[in-house]
């Protein structure tokens, strides 16, 4: 009864708000200051700093550059798909109702949920060319010296890679692992009595009901994988000589480590143009939800 | 098509055991309802003969064939599963050609095959749709297309109706029933319903904890309950059932129930004098009497057109009663009821079972 007199009163006097309508605006007050001091003034900071056209010059005439959106294409384009095709694979065997291999797959999580640093910071010990654990094997086996892990542009892209599908795998197979579970059992079963095979269960039943999934488990991983900052940074610092430099870690030399503020902002404005497409595109599918 | 026997089979999980040794035979042909309430393992004896589970014991023969080990899809059988499991991402037409698909048959083929079923099923209209874009009753008809279209050695049907609202489920039933003498394929379905059961089937297999109480014909488990629970089962409304002591006076046979009710018994009543029975009629075989039947008093009357329902109170005991004619009840009024002697049933009170005069 009370806010529909209110609302009454609200239109006997226009131009006043009601009551309910100035209650409102108070609880969005709050959200709005925090929107705009922690996502429009840094964001509109980010686009300012990285407006200078100068930036944009001294960046495609830096070979450094050049060669760091080649090492972030190939990053992506491999680790992305390596680690989401692996995903779909371990999320069919962890798919087992077995007790076993619910244990093993606590243990599985286990490098997604540690902390970065002490993890990757191992990794790179352990790939450490003269005295890491990995090449005294190789040494103490065939007493040859192993490869520079880390000290050559593609094998410190690849390490830099293994390292990141070792470190997301679990969250996207565990995602993966919703997926197959939302699907009908019946549905094998009806497969089965159909005569179909395993890998013909995979094909006609699993992958067409997961494609969608799928699909946006790569733009979303393909976005996130963009800001992996950690892998790099930590494994191989970019180096060595800014060979293994991502988008993510670019930024960060030139800004802290050269001192160019804009320039290093702009690398990441930089890639605007190709994650803007990507993030519609994404949260275009999510709204559409599930349509064969 | 081909006869199935199930021997001795037993299911269990770990140390339950859920089917308890069943022994059924179904000859080529016939159309078999396995009904019983939930959990008593009828969908698990399905779904073994499907080969979807494994078998813990005993035998189960397709034709003449021992089929325990042999894989589901090599059963040469159909399944028409509740949900009915269409694939979302294929339409009518290539979910009903599926399986021979996959068992490599030619496009020929397979659009042969596809239409004929397709033209059983009235479905000719709808074979480029996808499963979404159908109601509950078409979904269900593509679910059994895509049965037809192997023609199967065996029809298994596992509840198909149950996701049905009560029209279709009528409907679909005699479609079930008209398909199955078309094509007289060897059948088992499976349903909690009873009526669904009574309607199609040309034998009942009754199963209830895991056994099997009764097998035999909707008329055979109707008017000759082999036991109490086969009794209260099958029928609806349900049977009455009263508990007394049996007497046998000179020729004169009846049951007196505690409340001091002498309830009548026609001359070939089995069961000896003393013996604590259970004394059961169906609601349709009660006379309305003049004077010699049952006192009773109308609770209330529930008219549905084609026959009145009508609960009364006999001592203490709720007895129904249908009549198909319109009488004119009320409740709170005293009437009598006569049960037809040759229509009444005795059950051993201890052992359930039938007695037999």
């Amino acid at each position: 009864m009370v806010a529909v007199l209110d609302v009454q009163a609200g239109e006997k006097a226009p131009g006043r708000l009601s009551q309910e309508a100035v209650w409102g605006l108070i609880f969005l007050v709050p959200y709005i200051v925090l929107f705009l001091t922690l996502v429009i003034y840094p964001v509109g900071y980010g686009l300012i700093l990285g407006s200078n056209p100068k930036s944009y010059v001294r960046l495609w005439t830096d070979p450094v550059f050049t060669r760091t959106i080649v090492n972030t294409v190939v990053f992506l384009g491999v680790a992305v798909n390596i680690k989401l095709f692996l995903a779909l694979l371990l999320s069919g065997f962890f798919v087992h109702e077995k007790r076993w291999i619910r244990w093993l797959s606590v243990i599985f999580i286990l490098p997604w949920a540690i902390p970065s640093i002490p993890t990757i910071l191992s990794f790179r010990w352990m790939l450490n060319a003269e005295w890491g654990m990995l090449n005294s094997l190789i040494f103490r086996l065939t007493l040859e010296d192993g490869p520079n892990w880390l000290l050559d542009r593609w094998s410190g892209l690849g390490m830099i890679s293994l390292v990141h599908i070792w470190k997301y795998l679990p969250f996207w197979t565990l995602i993966l692992l919703a997926g197959r579970l939302a699907i009908p059992k019946d549905l094998y079963e009806s497969a089965d009595v159909d005569g179909a095979s395993g890998l013909q269960k995979f094909r006609y039943v699993t992958f067409p009901s997961m494609r969608n999934l799928y699909i946006t488990c790569t733009l979303l991983s393909t976005i996130m994988s963009l800001g992996d900052f950690n892998s790099i940074y930590l494994l191989t610092g970019g180096g060595p000589a800014d060979s293994t430099q991502t988008l993510a870690t670019l930024g960060i030399r030139y800004a802290f480590g050269m001192s160019e503020v804009e320039v290093g902002v702009t690398t990441v404005v930089v890639a605007l143009p190709v994650m803007l497409p990507l993030l519609v595109l994404m949260l275009r599918r999510m709204r559409k939800g599930e349509q064969p | 098509m081909a006869s199935v026997s199930v021997e001795a089979v037993r299911k269990r999980y770990g140390a339950l055991e859920v089917v308890h040794g069943i022994d059924i035979v179904i000859p080529d042909g016939e159309f078999v309802v396995l009904v019983g309430p939930s959990g008593c393992g009828k969908s698990t004896l399905l779904r073994m003969i499907a080969g979807l589970e494994e078998i813990s014991g005993g035998i189960i023969r397709i034709g003449e064939r021992v089929v325990n080990e042999v894989p589901s899809k090599d059963r040469d059988i159909a399944m028409v599963f509740q949900n009915y499991a269409l694939y979302p991402h294929m339409t009518v037409r290539e979910n009903m050609g599926f399986s021979l698909k996959l068992r490599g048959a030619g496009t020929s083929v397979i659009v042969e095959q596809v239409r004929r079923a397709a033209e059983i099923l009235s479905l000719s209209s709808l074979l480029d749709r996808y499963p979404k874009q159908l109601s509950g009753g078409q979904r269900q008809r593509v679910a059994m297309g895509r049965a037809i279209v192997r023609n199967p050695q065996v029809f298994l049907f596992d509840e198909p109706l149950s996701n049905l609202d009560a029209k279709l489920r009528v409907q679909m039933r005699t479609e079930i029933k008209a398909l199955h003498q078309k094509l007289k394929t060897t059948s088992i379905y499976v349903t909690h319903d009873q009526i669904e059961a009574m309607t199609m089937a040309d034998r009942i297999v009754v199963m209830h904890d895991g056994i099997v109480e009764q097998v035999g014909t909707p008329l055979d488990l109707y008017d000759r309950p082999a036991n109490l629970f086969v009794a209260g089962f099958i029928g609806s409304p349900a049977i009455n059932l009263l508990r007394g002591t049996l007497r046998r006076d000179g020729g004169r046979n009846w049951v007196a129930t505690d409340a001091g009710i002498d309830l009548p018994l026609g001359g070939n009543a089995g069961g000896k004098d003393g013996q604590a029975v259970v004394y059961g009629f169906r609601p349709e075989h009660l006379a309305l009497g003049n004077d010699g039947g049952l006192p009773v008093r109308v609770d209330v009357v529930e008219p549905t057109g084609a026959s009145t329902f009508v609960y009364a109170d006999l001592s203490g005991a709720q007895i129904c009663g249908v009549f198909t004619e319109r009488h004119g009840f009320h409740s709170g009024e005293t009437m009598h009821l006569m049960p037809q002697l040759d229509r009444v049933h005795l059950f051993d009170a201890g052992t359930g079972h039938r007695l037999v005069g």
